[in-house]
């Protein structure tokens, strides 16, 4: 293998675009076929037969539709920004510092909902919640919103460090040398240069949030059906087109946040 | 200092407002997704002034240890038959005693004292319906008021079947179908009943939920529900629903308060509500499945009053019946069975 290794390269081994094809062919055929079907007259959602946009004029008028997907996009927002927030200050605590006990852990602590199965910390969060609810009698959103920011977090805590670690430290320590504080060095000169991250960071955090299913499933109180979970309700009973649209529309509004992401980190890279 | 003052306030409103709803009172309903008439949810609104949420689940287990965990912030839960001691036992449903409301002189006489509520002290019906044989008689001819038409298929059905993933439905018709009775530990006759799955489950296409593939004749038969297979028969005429001679179990589903709910009044109101013959004609309209409110049947949208799906004809009533929660170890034997079939 010696000989092989300076040259070695994953595309150019055998089998690689018939595995790359399959791999392809499995993830997006079904979401090809569920998107196509969102524009198809016949109600049952089996049988191709016209080409319509009923669907989507359906689901945008069906106020629990409307309901659910406004309320993912609020909680989605709000926890993808406070997410953010977290997420750059805990990066620039483990990358601008010089190394302290206990810095692995923070790592592992951040990182968590990473690690930790879902539906673990889905009934963990179930139990621990209910108690806060019976207690405080309150069981509005913000039970959604600090558990989504919470596995949000290591979402935009990955991209942000390491757009902090590729930095040119260098510049940082002009700033510092030309007698600019610590905030001052922060403001002009870290976070110009760290933003392209944190936008990065607050798309997947965003999209992660919107996505989500099992922990919303378990957080969830009266009324606060978002748009994942409404849509698992619906399963037991025919599923119509209409959720089709609605997940279409869903579709595409995550593949724009992915698509900026994707736009911003090459920008990135082009600069550096 | 008045502006303070003024900042005070508006943060306390805003701070509260995101608990409290604009209409008088509210009412908050946990129930099955895709179950609840929208029609049904704006009448109740616009009557009492009242805002309604509902939230769906997907089982009854999943709403049970929702409920369980407390600060849930719901009233009312829609539990299946089966489920409803269980509610009743761990103390989660406040006796609201519906049996002394006024609407309950609408209920059917068989659906007041039913095993699992005596007398409707805490539950009102909310939709009730049985399993059976869906067949479609384009492609089969025979008899299909038996279980024989998924467990013995016809060679006109066989590799066109479907079969929901619902353990305790599949068990209680396969369990009827070779003689036992439901909750049976029986080594004899479980034996029976897993050979007799296991034979027929090559026989079958699919082990899925929904009947929409009926359209394109991917499905010619299924074991499945009545309202659904109402449903099918909408968009395939041609679509019929047996009710096995053999044996097939009844749900039914109803409306209970619980007893941390914070609206207990608005939550009777709607019990109430709920058992006057229009009110549940608006719900079977919605979901196609029968309720238990007599007179319902003239405010049921055309073809639904008299569809063959939801009127058992009275040779076969006999051999339809509930599904009792089996005991522990019983339960673990059909679960491995189960978990054997599904392999």
């Amino acid at each position: 293998m010696a000989s092989g290794r300076a040259s070695f390269s994953v595309t150019k081994q055998p089998l690689f675009a018939f595995v790359a094809a399959i791999c392809i062919f499995a993830l997006y055929l079904p979401i090809a076929t569920y998107v196509a079907f969102a524009f198809n007259s016949s109600g049952t959602g089996s049988q191709w037969e016209s080409f319509t946009i009923k669907w989507f004029v359906k689901a945008w008028q069906n106020s629990e539709i409307q309901q659910a997907a406004l309320l993912s996009a609020e909680i989605a927002a709000v926890a993808a920004t406070l997410a953010t927030a977290m997420a750059t200050l805990a990066a620039i605590a483990t990358t601008r510092t010089s190394p302290y006990r206990g810095q692995t852990f923070t790592y592992a602590i951040i990182n968590q909902p990473l690690i930790v199965p879902e539906i673990v910390t889905a009934v963990a969060l179930l139990i621990f919640f209910a108690r806060i609810k019976v207690w405080t009698d309150y069981t509005g959103l913000a039970y959604l919103i600090a558990a989504h920011t919470a596995f949000c977090i290591p979402f935009a805590y990955l991209p942000i460090r390491a757009r902090l670690e590729g930095m040119d430290l260098t510049l940082e320590t002009a700033a510092a040398d030309l007698y600019a504080n610590g905030w001052r060095t922060f403001r002009y000169v870290t976070l110009p240069l760290l933003w392209p991250g944190i936008i990065a960071g607050y798309m997947l955090a965003f999209v992660i949030s919107l996505d989500d299913v099992v922990i919303t499933e378990f957080v969830k109180s009266s009324g606060q059906d978002t748009l994942p979970t409404f849509m698992l309700g619906q399963i037991r009973r025919s599923i119509t087109p209409e959720l089709n649209a609605a997940a279409t529309g869903f579709f595409a509004l995550s593949v724009f946040a992915v698509t900026v992401f994707y736009v911003i980190n090459r920008k990135r890279s082009q600069q550096q | 200092m008045n502006w303070k003052y003024a900042l005070a306030v508006t943060g306390m409103t805003l701070l509260t407002s995101s608990g409290t709803a604009f209409a008088e009172g509210e009412l908050h309903i946990f129930n099955w997704g895709n179950y609840t008439s929208p029609d049904l949810i704006k009448k109740f609104e616009e009557v009492y002034n009242v805002k309604v949420t509902v939230t769906d689940y997907d089982s009854n287990d999943a709403a049970l240890s929702k409920v369980r965990a407390g600060g849930h912030g719901f009233d009312i839960v829609v539990p299946s038959a089966n489920f409803v001691p269980i509610w009743v036992k761990e103390g989660l449903l406040l006796e609201t005693r519906p049996d002394q409301m006024e609407n309950f002189k609408n209920i059917d006489e068989k659906w007041v004292d039913v095993p699992w509520d005596p007398g409707r002290h805490y539950t009102v019906p909310w939709q009730w319906g049985t399993t059976g044989s869906v067949v479609d008689t384009a492609a089969y001819k025979g008899e299909i008021n038996t279980s024989a038409i998924w467990l013995d298929p016809p060679d006109e059905l066989a590799g066109k079947i479907n079969v929901p993933p619902e353990m305790n439905d599949v068990m209680y018709a396969a369990i009827r179908y070779v003689g036992g009775t439901w909750c049976t530990g029986d080594k004899e006759v479980l034996k029976k009943v897993r050979d007799k799955l296991k034979a027929a489950k090559p026989k079958w296409i699919a082990m899925d939920y929904g009947l929409e593939k009926f359209d394109t004749n991917d499905y010619d038969a299924a074991f499945y529900w009545n309202g659904a297979a109402f449903r099918a028969r909408e968009t395939t005429p041609t679509v019929r629903f047996g009710f096995p001679k053999e044996g097939y179990s009844i749900f039914m589903d109803s409306v209970a308060v619980l007893k941390d709910a914070k609206n207990v009044e608005n939550a009777k109101l709607f019990q109430n509500f709920i058992m006057t013959p229009e009110n549940a004609g608006l719900i079977s309209n919605f979901a196609t499945y029968a309720n238990g409110v007599k007179g319902s049947e003239q405010f049921m949208r055309a073809g639904l009053k008299d569809a063959p799906e939801l009127n058992i004809p009275p040779e076969l009533q006999a051999a339809g019946s509930w599904q009792e929660i089996c005991p522990a170890e019983v339960n673990d034997l059909y679960t491995k069975i189960w978990k054997d079939l599904l392999k």
